[in-house]
């Protein structure tokens, strides 16, 4: 099986979900830039928000297991924004009432993503998201995996998505 | 609104976030009083000491993923509990899988709501339960 080739497939299903999650509660379009290679380990925003997830994929008649992680990064600004759109009031810095809105965030594209990849042939297992805060702070990528950066404008300011993405028989 | 704007609600999800905003379009909606609660485990006490006060909570709006007791459970809870058998109990969950849906009627739910959605689509769903 040609990893790199699904790995494209498998990434639509999160940049629609992004769209979707985003237009129905955070009141704002994402315009998707044009997605990259990442070679380091640097996150682009201030907040990030990750989620790892594993599984099989079922093609053609073979099967394979499969890790994939991702990402939602914000600048600060950004995600005060926002918190501000989906809660209802006016959020300026990084408080407690705000902490787990990224993990929701990326919960709900990862719950949205799971029913187009399972047609796609795809079973998966989410875990629990984690967040980290910090300028320049870099997040651990799954071994061997190639991560993706998927720059998204949208008028809170800009938002990274990262997705790795690694099969294995 | 045809309902009570005084119904009483509990909302229960273990990510503070979510209770804010699903208390924040409940309001939207117009309903006034609202509690909430951080997990079924939370929320179960809750009910029953609501019923022995006298003052049940009469709609239940929860999450499905929760660490402690899942959504799915406190549902069995209630629906296997005197007097609860109709409560009306709006489930929300992140997972768009039709599987899912079926596990949830099959346990009784009024009706069920799929992340990520808009007041109006809330509202619609209480509407349906509430007709």
């Amino acid at each position: 099986m040609s990893g790199e080739s699904h790995f494209i497939e498998f990434s639509k299903p999160f940049i629609d979900a992004a769209k979707n999650v985003f237009e129905t509660m955070v009141f704002t379009k994402l315009e998707t830039q044009k997605p990259i290679i990442k070679s380091d380990d640097l996150s682009r925003g201030d907040v990030s928000a990750v989620l790892g997830l594993s599984g099989e994929l079922e093609k053609n008649g073979s099967k394979c297991h499969y890790k994939a992680m991702l990402v939602l990064s914000f600048p600060h600004e950004t995600y005060f924004k926002v918190a501000s759109a989906m809660l209802g009031e006016t959020y300026t810095s990084y408080v407690s009432d705000i902490h787990d809105l990224g993990g929701e965030i990326v919960n709900m594209i990862m719950g949205n993503a799971k029913r187009d990849l399972k047609t796609m042939g795809y079973t998966s297992n989410m875990a629990i998201p984690s967040m980290i805060e910090g300028k320049s702070h870099s997040i651990k990528y799954p071994a061997g995996t190639q991560v993706v950066l998927i720059p998204f404008n949208s008028t809170h300011g800009p938002i990274y998505m990262e997705l790795c993405y690694l099969e294995a028989d | 609104m045809a309902l009570k704007a005084d119904i009483k609600i509990l909302v229960v999800d273990d990510m503070s976030t979510m209770r804010k905003i699903i208390k924040n379009m409940l309001s939207q909606i117009g309903f006034t009083n609202i509690s909430e609660a951080d997990d079924g485990a939370t929320a179960w006490p809750m009910i029953e000491g609501a019923i022995k006060e006298g003052k049940p909570y009469e709609f239940i709006v929860s999450d499905w993923n929760m660490p402690q007791l899942s959504g799915l459970d406190l549902l069995k809870n209630v629906r296997s509990t005197p007097g609860l058998e109709k409560l009306p109990f709006l489930m929300i969950t992140a997972e768009a899988e039709q599987g899912n849906v079926v596990i949830a009627v099959k346990a009784g739910v009024s009706n069920f709501i799929v992340k990520p959605f808009s007041a109006a689509v809330l509202k619609e769903k209480i509407d349906r339960i509430f007709k």
